[in-house]
């Protein structure tokens, strides 16, 4: 195991090299020189300015010195300035950081409370009524665009019923009660439609276990219905339904722009996509260096986790 | 006499000769009904199908089956219901829905499938060829394709968008731009299941038979490996192709898709919602096209896997 969570990591390495280099080379394909757009919002004496920049950058050396010089400072969180706010870029992305990792947690463990239930009932009573509700409402819910779906349940519960604010964000740790008023509709919109793959997934887990033969042994033997399927079969279908639930939680982390901006979440994603409106160029490229590196991470710690749980799979 | 024969009995020999007319025609309408066959095996596949068939036939005939110019404004007829001259009433800017719905939904379905083929045009002779040659080719392609999955959501997306902004492209330029970075996001996905397939594919006796008659090795990668591996290939685009809708659809929604007055599912649906309390239908009509669009390829996507690997149907 030790020797395996090693080389995994040692092949973090490459793989996080093409990343920086891809969000590298994005700041190299914008049309003119950054120093352009620095001066744009900088003022005062041009040439001096432009002097200092292209130094300060390194804009007078070759392409690859300056990739090493732009990884170099990354490593030690050293980002540069944001060109709107004229803060470390490095503040500006960790203030952002919990407000994501709270709406993305939070929405997961919800798809989970509806997806496990939901898909072992369907998995248990076979073409069902249940099962068959599980496999449309999981259908549509992998159909319906999130933010459609987050937008009809604004008209609902904002609009027509008032129960709940449209957007905005407190913080759980300031008033917990009133945070969850904010946190209601943004996480049920993501637990609604990751449950909907998580569903079909426990389902067909959870089939596939109950076809195998020491289900049969089980049964056999005289253990209830409810010993087999709880104490044998869940817990071996749980497997996956665990991984990919970490693998989406992942994804979310970086991947909930379009609710974070629907619900005006300050979350990482919308920061990233105010920095695109506001051509802050530093801020997008060291945000999704951060979320790669986020991702890359977690997709490695899932990993292992399935490892652990899964002792069967052989560390090839 | 089959038709076989009588195709052989033209000249006496077994050169092929293009059969006539008529002929082609009956053994189209024998493959089409034999696909049918096929599709009937599976109720959700079936369903699928019809609906993907209405979706592309009103992509093809949206000429003629819109009633009004898409982006022609008309500030006398605005946020009317739907009614015998507006189908599905009309938006804020007085143009018809209906129309807009139809033009919005050919370019997505263009974009969607351009790009999904693109990318399985790159992946999968790429996974192909890592996973049939191996060694260092393919440690070096698989970890590139790595590092193109860190790219979480829209993360990618949105730098091509940014990039192609600051450009200041405009028009067909800005799809291309979206295109390839749809293409290029949904590479790693086809090239890892490729080569996935092609290892397991790459010890079947018939790959030694070719070696052994000295077939060069990008011949049996690619004409003799392929086609042995399409069929999970083609359930993986056809489930993607609804996936990459959705990515288009959110994209436009955010406001970075094609601008305004181009009709787009996404980007109107986004204008509605200032009228949403008021005028709940507007925004309706263009999320239940995003939802028909996608529903039509899962569907299609879930009853070809059942098909084509029954083991999996059983469940």
């Amino acid at each position: 195991m030790l020797a395996y969570t090693l080389r995994r990591i040692a092949q973090l390495v490459p793989v996080l090299l093409v990343l920086s280099m891809a969000v590298f080379a994005f700041v190299e394909a914008l049309p003119g020189s950054i120093v352009d757009t620095l001066i744009g919002t900088e003022g005062g004496d041009i040439e001096e300015a432009r002097a200092i920049l292209t130094k300060e950058y390194g804009l007078d050396r070759p392409v690859h010195e300056r990739y090493v010089l732009w990884l170099g400072r990354a490593l030690q969180g050293d980002f540069g300035k944001s060109l709107v706010t004229r803060r470390p870029i490095s503040t500006e992305l960790l203030s952002r950081i919990p407000a994501t990792v709270y709406l993305a947690s939070v929405g997961i463990v919800l798809s989970m409370l509806i997806a496990v239930p939901l898909g072992t009932f369907a998995a248990v009573r076979r073409n069902s009524a249940v099962d068959y509700t599980a496999q449309v409402t999981s259908l549509a819910g992998i159909s319906i665009p999130e933010f459609w779906f987050a937008i009809l349940c604004v008209l609902l519960f904002s609009l027509y019923l008032g129960w709940l604010p449209s957007s905005g964000y407190v913080s759980p740790f300031e008033d917990f009660w009133g945070s969850l008023q904010f946190l209601i509709l943004p996480a049920a919109a993501i637990g609604f439609r990751q449950a909907a793959f998580t569903t079909r997934l426990t389902r067909s887990s959870m089939l596939d276990e109950l076809s195998k033969e020491y289900v049969d042994t089980a049964r056999a033997l005289g253990h209830s219905e409810r010993k087999v399927i709880f104490k044998y079969t869940l817990r071996n279908a749980m497997i996956p339904t665990i991984t990919i639930s970490g693998l989406q939680l992942a994804n979310l982390l970086g991947g909930t722009v379009v609710l974070e901006s629907i619900f005006a979440w300050p979350g990482i994603g919308r920061a990233i996509f105010e920095a695109i409106l506001q051509r802050d160029y530093p801020l997008i490229q060291a945000g999704v260096l951060v979320l790669g590196f986020i991702v890359v991470v977690m997709n490695l710690l899932v990993d292992l986790t399935y490892r652990l749980l899964n002792p069967r799979v052989k560390f090839a | 006499m089959s038709e076989l024969e009588a195709d052989k009995l033209v000249d006496g020999t077994l050169a092929w000769r293009a059969p006539p007319a008529p002929l082609r025609s009956r053994r189209l309408a024998t493959a089409l009904s034999n696909a049918w066959h096929e599709l009937r095996k599976s109720r959700t596949a079936s369903i699928g199908a019809v609906m993907l068939v209405l979706l592309f036939g009103a992509c093809i005939g949206t000429p003629w089956l819109a009633t009004h110019d898409p982006i022609k404004q008309n500030y006398r007829e605005r946020l009317q219901p739907p009614s015998e001259k507006h189908l599905l009433g009309t938006d804020r800017l007085g143009r018809d829905i209906y129309s807009r719905l139809l033009y919005g939904g050919r370019r997505l379905v263009t974009i969607a499938v351009v790009a999904v083929v693109l990318s399985l045009a790159v992946g999968v002779p790429f996974g192909v060829l890592t996973g049939y040659f191996g060694g260092l080719a393919d440690t070096i392609g698989m970890r590139i394709v790595d590092g193109l999955l860190a790219f979480p959501g829209l993360l990618l997306y949105l730098l091509f968008v940014t990039v192609a902004q600051a450009w200041k492209l405009e028009g067909v330029m800005i799809d291309l731009v979206l295109v390839s970075a749809l293409a290029l996001a949904g590479m790693p996905e086809k090239a890892r299941l490729a080569r996935g397939s092609v290892l397991a594919e790459k010890q079947k006796e018939y790959v030694e038979a070719s070696r052994a008659v000295g077939d060069a090795p990008v011949n049996i990668a690619l004409s003799q490996v392929l086609p042995n591996i399409v069929s999970p290939l083609i359930v993986t685009a056809t489930v993607r192709l609804g996936f990459v809708i959705l990515i288009v659809a959110a994209l436009s929604f955010l406001g970075l898709g094609t601008p305004p007055p181009t009709p787009d599912w996404g980007a109107d649906l986004s204008a509605a919602r200032d009228y949403m309390e008021t005028h709940p239908l507007i925004a309706a009509f263009p999320g239940l096209a995003i939802c028909y669009t996608v529903l039509a390829f899962n569907l299609f996507g879930d009853g070809l896997r059942d098909i084509l690997d029954p083991r999996l149907a059983e469940r």
